[in-house]
């Protein structure tokens, strides 16, 4: 008989089954990814980000390899506020995974306006607020750099979230993470993500220009992962572990041990993204290697790993 | 063969390698087998539809066997996986046989170059809506430019299977003899049209060959030939021909405007840069007409494409 574990997780007073996610704007709204995995195996869901309006996104190209990642400049490109509800909720809302609405705007009134529209729907668990898009003009990274803006938005978008649980995804283009995390829980954040990608160029010899149209674009994939569990790691000793927020981890995971860093790191949940245009059941797959993990290693509870990193010689 | 025929059975498959061989300069086809699930699913390929091919754990062929203007690129990891689309694709007692054509041209490529018989591949597909044969066609116009022969070799097959009625003729054009990925001698002067592709007359389709550089068949541009084609058969009812096309950008543009000119349908198969290849990414954008509108959206070319109805795409003025 195999022993019984426990993967699951509290997120910010949601129990999830597993602290596997997916990551904002690399799986959609979850309708594309039925053939490829169970959806339903994973802890929380996380959508691409929505804005009041539609949005078109920026021209091509939009993506470019690196050695190890990747580069994208898709601007934020999405349906807009009404059709996500009427074409897309009904899919989240039949899913077993916590579901995390990740907003975006222009201005503090947009993102306010799309999370008081969805705050009463009861198939949304929390909003992930994205202050850290690099790919766009307006809004996006430039809330997210500066600690007096991300306290405001952050408090202004937290009131029209109606009880749900609030996720500020944090940006990693900053000199002090730790600043942008204390100001988004001082505005009330319940729970921070991190990390979004790196601003990034890679340039055609060629041509010599940016090979991508937004001639910049955020770099993500496992080349970002040891500074994401970095980041995650001094965001929790110095901020989040004190306050009680949990972090959703992310940035280059692609296996269970990536994840498991995450979680001794100090995160409480992961999310996979890049990971997930490589191998679309990625996400599904880690799950189940988390499983495999604690059976191996007699872990009973997966949870007694969140911020267990021991550091011997500090 | 209807436009609601996109497969909905993607999955993720493993594919046996049984031939991988150069053909051409940079050319090389690889012939796989799908058994069980994958068998099934790419028993239903269309034409025009493609597949994502993950490259990224393949050996690096020896140094001194890859072209010196690649050894640079070939230092690169493959992270993502590739878009390609299959040249022919036969049923075969519950499995699936599959002809993959590719051009060797950076570190994915060069990695497939590596793989031989017995290998698998890790493929995630049939992805994408292929082409579609509307009501009413007699006339079945094919245009070819260098690399985009497969799909449309593809397309030629099913359209003498199934489309028997159809008269289909092929305009086949490449900068230079080294760039068609076809097998032995390409240019046989035949009566009807000029030339005789192989590749095309095996299934009874004559055919034009140029070259930019008169190096195989006539020298010009393919579309050169297709315009004359529809000045020679304008009495022919427009509403009962078609274009398939693809090819490079500037000659879909090129065949687009043509057709659109003349009121003719014409499909085309598109290309982008991708991630995922299916849906999730959003890289690869087209943009297109917004009907009845001056406005434009960007549709997905794994999506919503590769094959679009070359009236709603937005090309370069």
């Amino acid at each position: 008989m195999t022993e019984a574990v426990d993967i699951s997780v509290d997120f910010a007073g949601i129990r999830l089954a597993n602290p596997v996610s997916t990551a904002s704007g690399t799986c959609g709204y979850a309708d594309e990814l039925g053939a490829f995995m169970d959806v339903n195996a994973l802890g929380a869901f996380v959508t691409k980000s929505i804005t009041l309006e539609p949005r078109k996104g920026n021209p091509t190209p939009r993506i470019v390899e690196t050695d190890a990642g990747m580069l994208n400049a898709i601007g934020l490109a999405n349906v807009g506020l009404e059709r996500f509800v009427t074409e897309k909720l009904p899919t989240l809302a039949a899913m077993k995974p916590a579901v995390f609405v990740n907003v975006a705007g222009t201005t503090i009134d947009e993102y306010v306006t799309v999370t008081e529209r969805l705050a009463s729907e009861d198939a949304i668990a929390g909003f992930e607020l994205n202050i850290s898009c690099p790919n766009v003009k307006k809004g996006g990274i430039s809330f997210g750099t500066d600690p007096v803006q991300v306290e405001e938005i952050t408090r202004a978008v937290k009131q029209a979230c109606g009880g749900k649980v609030l996720i500020v995804k944090l940006t990693p283009t900053v000199t002090d993470i730790s600043a942008t995390a204390r100001a988004a829980i001082e505005g009330g954040a319940e729970a921070l993500s991190l990390i979004n990608t790196f601003t990034a160029m890679v340039i055609d010899i060629e041509t010599r220009r940016p090979v991508l149209a937004n001639r910049t674009g955020g770099l993500s994939g496992p080349a970002v992962k040891p500074i994401a569990v970095y980041l995650v790691n001094k965001v929790y000793n110095e901020v989040a572990k004190d306050a009680g927020v949990p972090l959703l981890g992310l940035g280059g995971i692609r296996t269970a041990s990536d994840a498991i860093e995450f979680l001794l790191a100090g995160a409480t949940a992961v999310a996979v993204g890049t990971a997930s245009f490589v191998e679309p059941d990625c996400a599904g797959r880690i799950v189940n290697e988390l499983e495999e993990y604690c059976r191996r290693t007699g872990t009973a509870r997966l949870s007694d790993l969140i911020g267990a990193l021991e550091t011997p010689n500090t | 063969m209807c436009r609601t025929d996109a497969a909905s059975d993607k999955g993720r498959f493993s594919a046996t390698i049984t031939a991988n061989v150069k053909i051409g300069e940079c050319f090389w086809r690889m012939d796989m087998r799908f058994e069980d699930a994958g068998g099934e699913a790419f028993a239903r390929f269309r034409p025009g539809q493609f597949l994502q091919i993950d490259a990224s754990d393949a050996a690096l062929p020896a140094l001194e066997s890859i072209p010196p203007e690649l050894r640079d690129a070939a230092q690169r990891k493959v992270l993502l996986r590739r878009p390609f689309s299959f040249a022919e694709v036969t049923p075969q007692n519950g499995a699936t046989m599959a002809e993959l054509l590719y051009c060797v041209v950076g570190p994915a490529s060069l990695r497939m170059t590596t793989l031989r018989h017995g290998d698998t591949v890790d493929i995630v597909g049939p992805l994408g809506n292929g082409f579609w044969v509307p009501e009413g066609k007699r006339t079945a116009l094919l245009v070819v430019g260098g690399m985009g022969v497969p799909p449309i070799r593809c397309l030629a097959k099913t359209l003498t299977a199934d489309y028997g009625d159809l008269e289909t003729y092929a305009f086949v054009g490449a900068k230079t003899v080294g760039a068609f990925p076809f097998e032995g001698k390409l240019d046989e002067v035949s009566e009807q049209l000029g030339f005789s592709v192989p590749a095309f007359a095996r299934f009874g389709i004559p055919s034009v060959l140029t070259t930019d550089d008169g190096s195989a068949g006539a020298q010009g541009f393919v579309t050169e030939h297709l315009a004359q084609w529809l000045d020679d058969n304008a009495d022919r009812p427009k509403e009962e021909t078609i274009i398939y096309a693809c090819g490079p950008e500037p000659m879909l543009a090129a065949v687009a405007k043509m057709a659109i000119e003349r009121d003719i349908d014409c499909q085309v198969s598109m290309e982008r840069r991708m991630a995922c290849g299916i849906g999730l990414c959003q890289s690869c954008a087209i943009e297109c007409r917004v009907p009845d509108s001056d406005e434009t959206v960007y549709k997905l070319c794994c999506q919503d494409g590769p094959v679009f109805d070359a009236r709603n795409v937005v090309w370069p003025s």
